[in-house]
């Protein structure tokens, strides 16, 4: 039953660390964060202050590796939304990083609104393979609040856990106060971990100041971060794969000799959303085997490390949904699942992560059920050993009388497609020949009338409306 | 070599992107007398031409056009301080580009900077993280009749509005063209800010500045 997808080799893994050590040690990465320079500075690495680079010498690399934990949880709003990592099967993150919707209604690419965020983390939460939420960009609403607004939004809306990014260090009180006044006290803040936070930086090999600085203070609260950088192979990466993920694997080993010198046992989840380049606008691809070769060789280098990992994937550069979005979110997916990946991030998001489509999340889903299918593998352990049955029915018989097949056709053996069409052509005919949209778009609607599930006492909500009351006024 | 020999030599190095050659290319020429004005007309501008053209059939990609651009801007170096004085290149129109204050992320607009270097008009790039008055400084010191402003981030956003709020109150926003882009733009985006175009791309963006002035339609980039 291995049902397995290696994409480096064990000798290749250390090929990658090797390099990406030496880059660190060569090049160095550039801080825009006196802070972080300092921290960096003061743990061994040396430090050009004109250029902001520094230059991470291999036995920093390796510290940092012994006291970032190997396992911890991503706290839900209630236990039965906890997400234990490592993970033995592959959790999904609602992806809303983009700012556009399609909507529901008319089909209409436009703005993304905080009701847009509502129903999408509503939907994403009824989903069999959801772990984690993303909030929306929210575009028009354009105060520096804008952010907290969203991850209130989406604590309101769901019990999952949060990953969201902070901008600045300012925001990060108001954060953990969100956090409390939903948890009950600080302590549970630190405990539960109901809220991370992203990092990307900025390839090639640049760290950004603020949101360095942001989660400098945010780790002291004990909030996990998740490192995810995106240098695209062939503009912001160099234009093999092999470089490309030396390059984020560096960018990644930066950020957690980082966050380990400046709080060793800080949770971190060690990630990667790589991508390709498309040659004739120079934009980013996601929906590319490029993108899920390389993001699949990360996850392989955060086992390399023993550290939890959340991949990019079940991604599409398709405009609208349909059969490209399907296509390239099934290969962006399948093999991050084979290859054990711990959570993927990419369900709900159409046209490079720019656009929310809430029955892509339905969709979505079922690409993931197909996948975990495929990872199971052919189980050959004793219980699934019905040689007997072979016996006892002989040639010519058949098997649909066994108790065994009685069993099996409702169980994990064979897959049940909650969208697929697998009716005979009169049946589909007679049933108005649905689609897979159609049906994830009764799904939603299904989904969307029902009530809230577990909402937050309305204390708690008015406290988070005069956090954000203080904030949008704080908060310049 | 004949005239038209440098001239088809400086055509090519734009052509197969070769910036140290077309450097040296246009040193020669001046050296052997010729006219700059021409050896831009007729080498540099007919290469970035072709350039745009086997871009506009498939047959060159990103890459090759940003080398060819960096070709043409390296000859140009040579070539523009050897203009006579009645002699001007042939500018379509003067940019000011920047991405805002807030957002590092530069190599967008970088791109776009060298797209329209190498598609006939003058830029100025004032870098990344730049507040709107510096935008407004620099028009008034070029007398700019375009500005193109970049940002990837949903919270920079407000700073695209900010730079046409600015020329406004500065009374220059009749005389400049205003063109925003970067990830979270779009058409609708622009409309609502009064901006005067958006593009999705560095091929985008040249093609609008091109409308923008009134140039007419080149083949390969406003195909």
């Amino acid at each position: 039953m291995l049902g397995r997808y290696q994409i480096l080799s064990e000798e290749e893994q250390r090929i990658v660390h090797d390099q990406s050590v030496q880059v660190l040690g060569e090049v160095g990465v550039k801080l825009l964060s006196d802070r972080a320079l300092k921290i960096l500075g003061s743990n061994g690495a040396t430090i050009d202050t004109e250029s902001q680079v520094a230059r991470i010498p291999v036995e920093m690399v390796e510290q940092a590796l012994e006291t970032a934990p190997k396992s911890f949880t991503l706290g839900g709003r209630t236990p039965e939304f906890d997400v234990p990592l490592p993970s033995p099967t592959s959790g999904y993150v609602l992806d809303l990083g983009g700012v556009f919707t399609r909507d529901l209604r008319t089909g209409e690419r436009r703005y993304a609104t905080l009701q847009d965020n509502e129903d999408a983390v509503r939907v994403f939460e009824q989903m069999q393979h959801a772990s984690v939420v993303w909030p929306h960009s929210i575009a028009e609403d354009t105060s520096r609040a804008s952010a907290l607004r969203a991850t209130m939004s989406t604590l309101m809306n769901t019990s999952m856990h949060v990953q969201d990014e902070l901008e600045e260090p300012a925001d990060v009180p108001f954060f953990i106060e969100t956090l409390a006044a939903v948890l009950g006290s600080e302590d549970a803040v630190r405990k539960r971990k109901l809220f991370s936070v992203v990092y990307c930086t900025l390839a090639p090999l640049v760290h950004e100041g603020q949101m360095c600085d942001a989660y400098l203070d945010a780790i002291e609260f004990e909030v996990p971060i998740l490192i995810f950088p995106m240098p695209a192979a062939g503009s912001t990466g160099p234009g093999s794969l092999f470089s490309n993920v030396v390059l984020g694997n560096a960018e990644a080993l930066s950020s957690l000799v980082l966050f380990q010198m400046a709080r060793p046992g800080t949770p971190l989840i060690f990630g990667d959303a790589s991508g390709s380049t498309e040659f004739s606008s120079g934009g980013f691809l996601e929906g590319s085997p490029e993108m899920v070769l390389q993001t699949g060789a990360r996850g392989e280098m955060a086992r390399f490390y023993g550290l939890p990992n959340t991949q990019a994937g079940c991604l599409t550069d398709a405009k609208e949904p349909g059969p490209q979005a399907v296509m390239e979110k099934m290969l962006t997916t399948l093999p991050l699942v084979l290859g054990g990946v711990d959570m993927v991030q990419g369900p709900g998001a159409l046209e490079t992560s720019g656009v929310l489509c809430l029955e892509q999340i339905v969709v979505d889903d079922e690409i993931a059920g197909l996948c975990e299918r495929m990872r199971a593998g052919v189980d050959i352990s004793e219980s699934k050993d019905y040689s007997s049955d072979i016996r006892s029915v002989g040639p010519g018989g058949h098997f649909l009388m066994q108790d065994t097949t009685l069993e099996a056709c409702r169980s994990d053996e064979f897959f049940l497609p909650q969208l697929s069409d697998r009716n005979t052509f009169e049946r589909w005919t007679e049933l108005g020949k649905p689609d897979i949209y159609g049906k994830a778009r009764e799904r939603v609607e299904e989904i969307l009338a029902a009530p809230l599930n577990n909402p937050l006492p309305d204390e708690t909500v008015g406290n988070l409306q005069e956090i954000l009351r203080r904030a949008q006024v704080e908060l310049q | 070599m004949t005239t038209a020999d440098y001239f088809e030599k400086l055509a090519q190095a734009v052509i197969v992107g070769e910036p140290e050659q077309a450097e040296e290319l246009a040193r020669t020429a001046l050296a052997q007398g010729l006219d700059a004005l021409e050896c831009i007309d007729r080498g540099l501008t007919v290469g970035m031409k072709r350039v745009g053209e086997l871009f506009a059939t498939g047959e060159y990609f990103l890459p090759d056009l940003i080398i060819g651009a960096d070709a043409m801007k390296a000859a140009l170096a040579v070539l523009e301080p050897a203009l006579l004085d009645n002699q001007q290149r042939d500018v379509l129109g003067r940019v000011v580009l920047g991405t805002v204050e807030g957002d590092i992320h530069d190599i967008g607009k970088t791109l776009v900077g060298t797209m329209l270097t190498a598609n006939g008009f003058e830029v100025m790039d004032i870098g990344f993280d730049r507040p709107a008055g510096e935008f407004v400084a620099a028009v008034e010191e070029t007398n700019a009749t375009l500005v193109g402003a970049s940002t990837l981030l949903t919270t920079t956003m407000q700073q695209q509005k900010k730079i046409i709020e600015e020329l406004t109150s500065a009374g220059l926003r009749d005389q400049v063209k205003v063109m925003v882009g970067g990830a979270p733009t779009a058409q609708a985006w622009a409309d609502e800010i009064g901006a005067d175009g958006y593009a999705v791309d560095a091929i985008g963006a040249v093609a609008l500045a091109r409308r923008l002035v009134g140039a007419e339609p080149s083949p390969g980039i406003d195909d």
